[in-house]
């Protein structure tokens, strides 16, 4: 593994005041958490899962801390990677819901039927994990958390890739780089890096980093934008086989510039193509 | 004089063919059939890209500015060299933000038997108080064309009206009606941001033809002003006449190199035509940019914080 361990280091915190937004909570909760501090990354959104707002959010779930702010301005500049800037606008005048809406199918909800009961069970597993590589493999594999969108105000967003994306900007962060720094690489299916992998497909997994080493790499420029489209049809190798559905999967992904909705769709679509025995 | 004439067709009826666009060679096939030898034999054609007949702004970098309603169901001003490409990114940068802009740009999948295709319309549902419970968005396919010869442009209305494009045209697939054309003189056009830049990229929209299995055609090297690091994204692909299909090796389209030569505009203006083998289908197509410029604007770091957190 060619990946710089996840040292925290001194990074200084104005450079990221550009992208600080209002702050998530306004009142100090008075007990920080004590958890590692990647495993707090994965439950900053606990109370996007629970369809909560913000205000409405509570500080423990389960038994764990939940919903703090990420250091670093990493949550901020994920959200950045796929939603507009500015002041956020109902983008679907008749969806204003927590529940993800697919881009493939413009469906709400996913295959798998769940009751409530059971929903918030898996969430409770998902959240309460206190193995920080476990955590971050629970949420790679995570079924329940793409459910959900990011902002009610975008509803085909993804809470699951978000959530992965401010991780691993995270992870990169507290190791000392800069968002200039990184780069979208494609690895071997099997190679996860814990915290920088942000998906894990049949063909290929996909990890932000700084040091690509010899692996295919597009840099993600300056700062965070929906940028999808623009990094994706940069790579220098094709991450998907070269056949008609990898190419149909290719052309879509290169008309999306929201970087979880970008994500969600490969899930989507391979899972899709997979169901309906079209694999290939 | 040297013209373009820009074609914009709805699409009518569901599409089956390349995914990334109708390339150059099934716009042309479609064409050939109604026109005279001499044109046929001196036309050139674009690939033509998917465009959401959808509510946008003009980007940054257009001489016009403001938002237009259902901006992809028409053809837009050009005065100046990055006009023409409002519509050729498939990332389709104009298109609004208050709307589901991803939605909007992804194509509704198909199945017909084994194969998988386009719907030639995308449907939102609407809050139960509109009068219409449904919203209907239209493709659009954007081309251009030029021919070796003069006094060949314009290619007429009915010439352009009615084509099929794609594959299972038999059935119906792929039908389309015109929406507009109209010829662009390019000896009047402008470059202005690109005279005022020092240093560009080269944004590749259509594969680059490296080699092809086509009777007679040389392989060709990258041209010797593109300059990058690591490695291009190659792709294989066929160009099919006839009954033959023929394998070709290219460069990707998305690509982006770094001009190394010393006449920019020329440059550039070549990119409109597209370059080396096949040109005439459409391959070999780009853009040039001021290497200052940022193909995602956003991504400027002095925009505004981001406040979309609920």
């Amino acid at each position: 593994m060619t990946e710089p361990s996840d040292v925290p280091t001194d990074t200084d915190q104005s450079k990221w005041d550009r992208y600080a937004a209002q702050p998530c909570r306004s009142t100090p909760t008075g007990h920080e958490t004590d958890a590692d501090p990647m495993v707090a990354v994965y439950r900053h959104d606990t109370h996007k899962l629970l369809m909560r707002s913000h205000t409405a959010a509570r500080d423990t779930y389960g038994g764990v801390r939940v919903n703090e702010q990420v250091p670093l301005g990493a949550d901020q500049a994920a959200a950045l990677l796929s939603r507009p800037r500015g002041e956020p606008e109902q983008t679907v005048a008749n969806h204003q819901s927590p529940l993800r809406i697919s881009l493939l199918t413009g469906t709400v909800g996913t295959t798998d039927e769940m009751t409530s009961m059971e929903l918030e069970q898996a969430v409770q597993d998902l959240v309460t994990i206190e193995d920080p590589e476990a955590m971050h493999a629970a949420w790679l594999d995570s079924s329940v958390a793409s459910r959900f969108n990011e902002s009610v105000y975008y509803p085909y967003t993804s809470a699951k890739y978000h959530t992965l994306l401010a991780g691993a900007l995270y992870s990169n962060y507290r190791a000392g780089h800069d968002f200039a720094d990184l780069a979208l690489v494609v690895d071997d299916i099997d190679e996860i890096v814990p915290h920088r992998t942000i998906f894990q497909t049949t063909d290929c997994s996909l990890r932000l980093t700084a040091t690509p080493g010899e692996r295919p790499a597009a840099p993600l420029g300056e700062a965070p934008a929906q940028s999808w489209a623009d990094v994706w049809s940069r790579l220098p190798e094709h991450p998907l086989p070269d056949t008609r559905h990898g190419r149909i999967l290719d052309a879509q992904l290169r008309r999306i510039r929201s970087w979880s909705t970008a994500l969600q769709y490969l899930e989507e679509y391979q899972e899709t193509a997979r169901r309906l025995g079209v694999e290939r | 004089m040297t013209r373009i004439q820009e074609v914009l067709w709805k699409l009518d009826w569901d599409y089956i063919g390349n995914p990334y666009y109708v390339s150059g060679h099934a716009i042309y096939s479609a064409l050939a059939r109604h026109l005279p030898a001499d044109v046929k034999q001196a036309l050139h054609v674009s690939p033509g890209v998917f465009v959401p007949g959808e509510y946008g702004a003009y980007p940054d970098a257009h001489s016009q500015s403001g938002g237009v309603p259902y901006m992809g169901t028409g053809l837009r001003p050009v005065e100046e060299y990055a006009d023409l490409f409002v519509f050729r990114d498939a990332a389709q940068r104009w298109l609004s933000e208050t709307r589901p802009r991803d939605a909007h740009n992804t194509h509704t999948m198909r199945q017909f038997g084994d194969r998988t295709g386009y719907g030639a319309t995308r449907t939102f549902s609407r809050p139960p108080e509109k009068r219409n419970s449904k919203r209907t968005m239209s493709w659009y396919i954007h081309a251009y064309c030029h021919t070796d010869a003069n006094g060949q442009l314009p290619l007429s209305e009915e010439t352009l009206d009615g084509l099929r494009l794609g594959g299972a045209r038999n059935y119906g697939f792929g039908q389309t009606t015109l929406e507009a054309t109209r010829c662009i003189d390019l000896d009047g056009l402008s470059y202005p941001r690109l005279e005022q830049a020092d240093a560009y990229q080269i944004e590749l929209h259509s594969p680059y033809v490296l080699a092809s299995d086509y009777p007679g055609a040389d392989d060709q090297s990258v041209p010797w002003w593109w300059d990058y690091d690591g490695d291009l994204r190659r792709r294989d692909t066929q160009l099919i006449k006839g009954d033959t299909t023929y394998d070709l090796r290219t460069v990707d389209h998305g690509q982006i190199v770094t001009y190394d030569g010393n006449s920019p505009i020329m440059s550039a203006e070549a990119g409109l035509f597209g370059i080396g083998t096949h040109s005439k289908y459409g391959f070999g197509q780009y853009r040039f940019r001021p290497a200052s410029d940022d193909r995602v604007p956003e991504r400027a770091a002095d925009s505004k914080p981001h406040r979309g957190d609920l």
